[in-house]
Parts: structure tokens; sequence; C-alpha cells
């Protein structure tokens, strides 16, 4: 009760600032915005907080949040980081509990999103900077796709000469004959790891003539699969792997830049593209400051922090930089296969579908015959 | 005798809640075919019906058993042995052997792993100079030996900190008679003292084997490239091997790690139906002596610390040097990759420098708290054995049956659908609620076994002279398991620092801890962060330990 009546007493006193406020101090909507964009400002100011569910690490997304608090003084951030797992877990949990959930998820696990999003979870908002991302990044105005992360190959530099390094898929297989290479390659399990399951389905997808032949490749080199991106990088960083395959491509460049023993690469033949999907909760608190964040962070200001200070890559074509669309386009040309947001996403959901992937996936790997 | 106050009844009855209330919903949840709080579900035994199918499920409760057997089979003598040498000889080095052997206690398994990995995985130090010294590496770490050898040594503090806590309470009158006649210190061992502390190894060894069942970091990091899969890594796998996490399955795995436990609760109970045989503690004490070693004092030194070498001091140089260096592995020196960055990293970080504060907050003031709850659970099925006491039996034990991170999970819904929690969701208090129930078995045993020593005509001659219950407790026994509860405390501290599967479910800004960040981290890649966040755990406990150990040195003299 002490906390209702204190949170009305901050409403009012939050509203008659703003009433007495200049109108000149505040935030202006950016050009291009609908005219009464202004409204949306004051009305997620009055709501003063939005709160985010997310799989990006809490030190990545603190320059967007900075710069998001900063742009709209009077909306607090609170940042969740959360596993994708664990951000599901407690979606479903809390919006079944009927006492609110975060206001806006984002998370890279796309097909976690995508089946909370198809469960009727997210709401329809047409954000006025819809225009400017790829048109298969925005599905329905509901879910967006807000980064354009390439799945990379890791390998340690120190250990490996050049012609050792594979650089497509198709070149695993003359690089794994190497026996230098036996148990000293790393992926993520697809049965212990949602992610992991998905980069396969999508080489599936974008190579079905030569997956299965690489399956068994990868197999015969005795891969290791893990569940955890940290332990892989950390193994080849520390020579006891050679290589990662399907390593999310932001965090190898994060890791790279500090760590002068990781190397990693685009495969040519085909980089398959992960997006972070975001929405907006049915259940918000904050309807308003969630619409804010989500034009935030495709707006041209978001993204630019989001190439430049998050170390994500950015989803619009006109952010310029190492970690952008625009960069990766013209190192890979048509070879970039974004994965695509929308029913599909979830179609190895189907409990038969997925145990019939992983058992083909075990048969071809022969850990099962 | 007496019939059972209302307050004691109150005092069980909230046990039973804050224990049933979790696990009824994981009962349930067990039984149907969808989340529990959806709209549509089924009821059905299709849950147990797909893990009993599942070769895995069979896979990994086989590798279950085994490190559990294992672990007894190894803690138990060990930390048995330990305790006396420690407690009742003049082993040399004892007190500064004695806060080196609680780490392995206080320190999350995962990072305890990770620092293996370092030191003597494929490529870790102690293995490459392995390699130059006999030209191969004897030992694979991510073998199921090796599994069950960490798990086993790692667990050794644990029969000890019980069994030692025993001892200290045992007069040494009759170890002196029996060396009167003769007996050398290993006769003296074995024949008299571990024999009289036995409720306590019992205890110990059923709680050691509890603890197989629930191992899970251990087996998260080292059973990882293998494969090896544990019911605790099972019930991980079981979240993304259906793409979207199955409740109802996670809860048939829980549900059978609790049809396993029941029985062992009862075979306790059995052993321990003579417990006043072993009342050492009366009214008429006598001041402890040490026992001379002789010609064994090095040996058993030697032996002390090849214990402590592998399992402390090994994986601890190798978290320790992970923390302060960029990258490492072979060819890279430790000047040239050392930084401090990963530290810098830490205190920038509002949420992980939150996690500190909350991480001793809850150990040191939610510790206390839980102990003094603890105390009152023990003192209300004190000297009683009614169907109440019975039931707080069971109700203290079942707990521990649940892996953490399942009953995280548990704790998160009753914290979301229980109303009159609801408001402490996001505050400290849902996670010292949730590890004090986690921990409730560990703790209580701590309690009961001290409680269990104080001889009954201590109190009944109290009674006699005409105290009402109350004061019985307040001036009788309470003052005299004071140093158990000291004690209590101190292992209560240890664990909740540790801690970190529990909390995973309940993290949030507010609700950060050091155990839950370093899950949170591990999938991220922000290794060298873990290890900078686990090396301040560490120094913060060496603190707070070494504060505890001079207080406590003090209150012994």
């Amino acid at each position: 009760m002490k906390q209702l009546s204190l949170s009305r007493t901050i409403l009012r006193l939050t509203l008659g600032l703003f009433i007495a406020m200049p109108l000149a101090l505040q935030a202006a909507p950016p050009t291009g915005y609908p005219a009464d964009y202004q409204k949306l400002i004051d009305a997620g100011k009055q709501e003063g907080k939005v709160v985010i569910y997310a799989t990006t690490d809490t030190k990545s997304a603190e320059p967007i949040v900075k710069d998001f608090e900063a742009l709209y003084p009077g909306i607090k951030v609170e940042y969740n980081d959360l596993n994708s797992t664990e951000l599901y877990n407690r979606f479903i949990g809390e919006a079944a509990s009927g006492g609110g959930t975060g206001d806006v998820t984002w998370s890279s696990s796309m097909d976690l999103q995508m089946k909370l999003v198809l469960d009727g979870n997210a709401v329809i908002y047409k954000s006025p900077e819809a225009k400017n991302l790829p048109s298969w990044a925005n599905w329905k105005d509901t879910a967006y796709g807000t980064t354009y992360e390439p799945i990379s190959i890791l390998y340690n530099k120190r250990l490996l000469k050049d012609d050792e390094i594979p650089k497509s898929h198709a070149d695993l297989a003359r690089v794994l004959a190497n026996p230098k290479f036996k148990g000293k390659i790393v992926s993520y399990d697809p049965e212990r790891s949602g992610v992991g399951f998905s980069y396969l389905t999508q080489d599936l997808k974008n190579n079905p003539n030569g997956f299965w032949d690489m399956a068994k490749v990868l197999g015969n080199a005795g891969v290791k699969v893990y569940t955890s991106t940290g332990a892989m990088m950390e193994k080849v960083s520390s020579g006891e792997a050679l290589l990662g395959y399907n390593i999310i491509g932001s965090y190898a460049f994060l890791k790279a830049k500090k760590d002068p023993s990781i190397g990693y690469l685009y495969p040519s033949d085909y980089t398959v593209v992960m997006s972070r999907v975001m929405f907006i909760s049915k259940h918000a608190k904050s309807p308003n400051a969630a619409k804010l964040w989500v034009d935030y962070i495709l707006s041209v200001r978001g993204q630019q922090i989001i190439s430049d200070k998050a170390d994500l890559f950015a989803i619009r074509s006109d952010i310029k930089g190492e970690t952008t669309m625009a960069n990766l386009s013209k190192l890979l040309g048509t070879g970039a296969k974004p994965i695509s947001i929308g029913q599909e996403t979830i179609e190895f959901l189907e409990p038969r579908k997925r145990l019939d992937f992983l058992k083909k996936w075990q048969q071809a790997l022969g850990t099962v015959k | 005798m007496k019939r059972m106050s209302l307050a004691k009844i109150a005092v069980i009855l909230l046990t039973a809640i804050a224990v049933f209330l979790p696990i009824g919903l994981l009962c349930w949840q067990s039984f149907l075919d969808a989340p529990f709080f959806q709209a549509q579900k089924l009821y059905g035994l299709d849950a147990y019906r797909f893990i009993f199918d599942d070769p895995d499920f069979k896979r990994s409760f086989l590798n279950s058993l085994y490190i559990s057997c294992g672990m007894g089979v190894i803690a138990v003598p060990m930390g048995g042995v330990l305790a006396f040498l420690m407690v009742r000889t003049d082993l040399p080095g004892r007190t500064w052997i004695e806060p080196l052997l609680l780490i392995p206690v206080f320190v999350s398994p995962m990072v305890l792993c990770f620092g293996y990995t370092v030191a003597v995985g494929p490529v870790g130090f102690v293995s490459i100079w392995a390699q130059k010294l006999l030209g191969s590496v004897p030992w694979y770490l991510y073998s199921m030996t090796s599994i069950v050898l960490i798990a086993g040594l790692s667990h050794v503090p644990h029969v000890y900190l019980y069994t030692s806590s025993a001892l200290r309470s045992l007069s040494s009158d009759v170890e002196e008679a029996a060396r009167v006649a003769g007996a050398g210190p290993l006769k003296v061992a074995t024949t008299v003292s571990l024999p009289m502390v036995m409720p306590a190894m019992l205890y110990s060894g059923v709680l050691v084997f509890f603890l197989g069942f629930q191992i899970f970091g251990l087996a998260l990091v080292l059973g990882d490239p293998e494969g090896h899969l544990v019911l605790a890594t099972y019930l991980y796998k079981l979240t993304n091997k259906l793409g979207v996490p199955s409740y109802h399955l996670m809860a048939a795995v829980a549900m059978c790690i609790v049809a396993i436990t029941v029985p062992m609760v009862l075979s306790q109970r059995f052993l321990l139906r003579n417990a006043h045989k072993y009342i050492t503690l009366k009214g008429k004490g006598s001041r402890q002596r040490t026992l001379p070693l002789g010609p064994w004092r090095w040996v058993a030194a030697g032996l002390v610390f090849l214990w402590l070498a592998v399992t402390v001091i090994i994986p601890l140089v190798g978290v320790i040097f992970r923390a302060f260096v960029t990258n490492w592995g072979e060819g890279v020196t430790f000047l040239e990759a050392f930084t401090l960055d990963n530290f810098k990293q830490v205190f920038e970080q509002p949420n992980l420098l939150r996690g500190v504060v909350n991480t001793i907050l809850l150990g040191v003031i939610g510790g206390g708290l839980s102990v003094i709850c603890f105390t009152f659970i023990g003192l209300s099925s004190h000297r009683k054995n009614n169907g109440w006491t019975r039931l707080l039996d069971y109700t203290v034990m079942t707990p521990r049956a649940i892996p953490g991170l399942l009953a995280g999970l548990a704790f998160l819904w009753v914290f979301l659908f229980f109303p009159p929690l609801v408001p402490f969701r996001k505050t400290l208090v849902s996670l010292w609620l949730a590890y004090s129930v986690v921990w409730l078995a560990y703790g209580m045993r701590l309690i009961s076994t001290s409680l269990l020593q104080v001889g009954p005509e201590l109190e009944e001659c109290a009674r006699v002279t005409g105290a009402t219950p109350g004061q019985v407790n307040r001036h009788i026994t309470i003052p005299l398991i004071r140093f158990g509860l000291l004690a209590s405390w101190l292992m209560i501290f240890m664990i909740f620092e540790r801690e970190y599967s529990t909390g995973v479910y309940l993290l949030g800004p507010g609700t950060e801890v050091i155990g839950s960040l370093m899950v949170s981290l591990w999938g991220a890649g922000a290794i060298e962060i873990i290890s900078a966040l686990s090396f301040i755990n560490i120094l913060l406990v060496s603190v707070g330990m070494g504060i505890a150990l001079r207080y406590g040195v003090k209150l012994h003299d």
C-alpha cells in the first residue's frame, strides 16, 4: 500500500514537472517520425521505466542502455541479462501469473522468441523505423530482427598455419583430414543447446546436399560438443581445441579483440546470419516506453551504438563500419544467409521433427548407430 | 511424554509448507503434459513413460549412482580420518591446514572444475610439465574416473566438518584409556574415536550420497567434452532436447530422484534408532588432550598435503591464474598475458558489483537468519518422538533430493503464484528462502548432531527444578550447543556463498549473487570474468573465515 502511494506521489511530481517544464527542453521527435510522436514520448516518460529481458550480456548492453537513458531522461531502463531458456521460462511463468512480464524481450534464441510471438504474447507495433529494415527482419510489425550477426568459424591463430584453416564449409573435409585435428574441434551440442540446434538446421537448409557429409567429416574428426560458448572459445584459445564450428560472430569478434590467440572467419560458400529478435510484450506494464525502446534500437543512433560500442552487428544498411550488415554484404555478397523470421523459424520445435533431426545428426556423427 | 506445544507444531507446519509447496508443484507438474499454469493440460503418465524410454535417462542414472557410490567410498573414510587427525592428534601444521580444508566446500564446483581444466586439462600447465617430465600425461581429466575421483575428494570436507564437530564435543578420556592399554593412533581412531562419532559420520555419508545425485557443475564442465551425463545434466539436456523447456519431463526426473531418497531417509532413521548410545557430552566433562602420533606424524602430514594439493591447490592456482590473464595455453607465457582488466570489468559493471554485495549479505545475514530458523526447527523436535517429529524428519530431508536448478525454478513458481510471497520475488528474501530450504537438510544435520550430544539428564535436571521448556532451551540446551551453532553459521555462510544453481531462475536486478551470475555468464563466454568473480568470492570467504576461525579459537580457550 505504502509503495503504491509512493509511486503515485512520484507520478504526480513527474506530471507537475512536465507541466512546469518549458516545451523547448523536451526531446523533440526525430525527423520522419509521426507528428504525434511527442505524445508517445510523454507517455513513456510518465511510465518512468522500461523492463528489458535480454540475452545480450550486460556489458555489451550497457552503452545502449546509457544512451537510451540519455535520450529519454526520466525513463529508467531495468535491464535483465538472462540466458535464453531462463528468459523463456520466466516470461511464460510471469505471463501466466498475471503479474506482468518484461516490457520488451530481446533474445538471440530466435525460435523461442518466435514461439512466444506466435503463442500470442506480443503486441503489434509499427515502428516508424520499420521501413529501414530488410523486409525479412520485420514479422508483421510484431517481431523485429535487430542485429545481423554472422555465424563464424573460430580458430587458434597461434597453433594453425594459414592452409590449416578451413575457409568454407566445403573446405572442412580437406582440412579435417589432417590427424592434427582429431578431437580438436568444438561446436554446440544440438541436443543441449537451442541455438546450436538452430544453426545446424540452417546449415541443412543452405547446404542440403553437402550437410550430412559435413556432419560425417565432423564426426570422423571427433568433434566435441558443448553447451557454453565461453567454454568453447576458451578451449580454442588455450589450444585444447583448434577449431570452433558455428560460433556466433559477435562473440568471436569481441573475444578476438582481447585475445591474441583467437582468429575467426566467415565461411565463404555461405554464412548463416543470426538476428536478435525483439518484441513488445502483451503483458507490458510500460507499453509506451517499450515502443520508444524498440524505435531507439532500430534507429540510426541505436544501431550505431550496437555496431560501435556493443560489438553486435548493425542490421541497417545505412550504418557503416566493420560490424555492420553493409560491411558483411560487401564481404559475403549473396553468401550471407539470414535466418528468416516467421512461422518457419519454429519449424523444428515440433518434437518429432526435432528428435528426427537429432537422431540423424547422431547417426552421421557416428555417436549412435 | 508431554504433548507438543502449539508453538512447536506451528514451527513444524511452517517448515512443511516451505518444503512441500515447491515440491508439491513439481510433483503435480510431473503428472501433466504441459506447464501447470497453462489452461490446456492433460493428466497422465506420459512424462514418466518418455524418460523411462529414453536411453539417456538410464545412462545418466547409472552414472549418478556410480558417482554417488564412489564419493561415499572415497569421502567418508577420508573425511573421518582427517577429522581424527585434525581434532585429536598432534599433526604438524593443523592450524593453517584447517582453513584450506574447507575450500572445496565454498568454492562452486563449476569454478573448481574450471581450475582443473586450466591446470590439469589436456593443455593445462601441470599436464605440460607432466608431458615434459614423463613423456605423456598419465591422466585424462574428462574421463568418468576423474569425475568420480574429483567428486569424492572434493566432498571429503563435508564429512570432515560433521565428524570433527562431533569429535570436538567428545571427551578424550576413553581414547586415553585405549592409549594406556597400548593401542596405536590408528587403532584408537578406528576402534574408539570414529565409532563414537558414528551418528555424524552416517549422516554425512548419507548426505554425500545425496550430493552425488546432485552433482551438476562438475559434470557440466568435465562431462561436457565426452558427453558423460548425470541426472542433473540430463535435466539440463531435457530443457533443450525438445526445443521448448519441458517442465513435465524435468519434474518427472526430479520425482525419480525423490523416490531414491525416501528409502535413504528410512534407513537413516533405522541406523540412528539407538542414538542415545552415543551421548558423550555429559554434565561431567573433561579436557581434551591431543594424541601423540609419533613417527606417524610425517606420514599423516604427507597424505593430508597430497590430498590438499590435488583437491585445493591445483584447481585454485588454476582459477587464480585464469583471473589474471587474457588467454592461456601452450606457448603463452604468464607475463605477456597478464592483465587486471578482468577485475576492472567486475567493478565497472553495476550488476556484477551488486552481485558481490548481495552474496556477502546473503551469506552473513541470511546465513545467520537461517541458523536461527534451523535452531527453532531443531528444538521443536528435540527429545520428542511422535508423528510430528517424524513428519519433520522427512520434511527436512526432502528438499536436498531436488537438484538446485529445479528447486530454483519451483521457487520461482512459488513466488509467482503464492500470493503472500508475490511482493518478495524481486528481493533477496526470495533467494534467502530458496537457499534456506534447499540447504535445510544440511543445516539441520549440523544442529541435530549437536543436539544429540546434549545429555538428557542436564535438561531433566532443569525441568525438575521447575524450569519451563522455553527456559530449558534458553539456559541449558542452546548454551551447550553454541559451538555447534557457530560452526553451523560458518558452514551455512560458506554454502550460501558457493551455491550457484538455485538462484538462476530468481536472478534479476537486485537479486544478483555471484553464483547465479557465473551460470549466466557461462553461456555468453565471459570466462575471465567468471574467474575474476570466483577469485573475489574466494577472497571474501577467506577473510570471513579467518575472522570466524580466530573467534572460534578464542572461544575454545
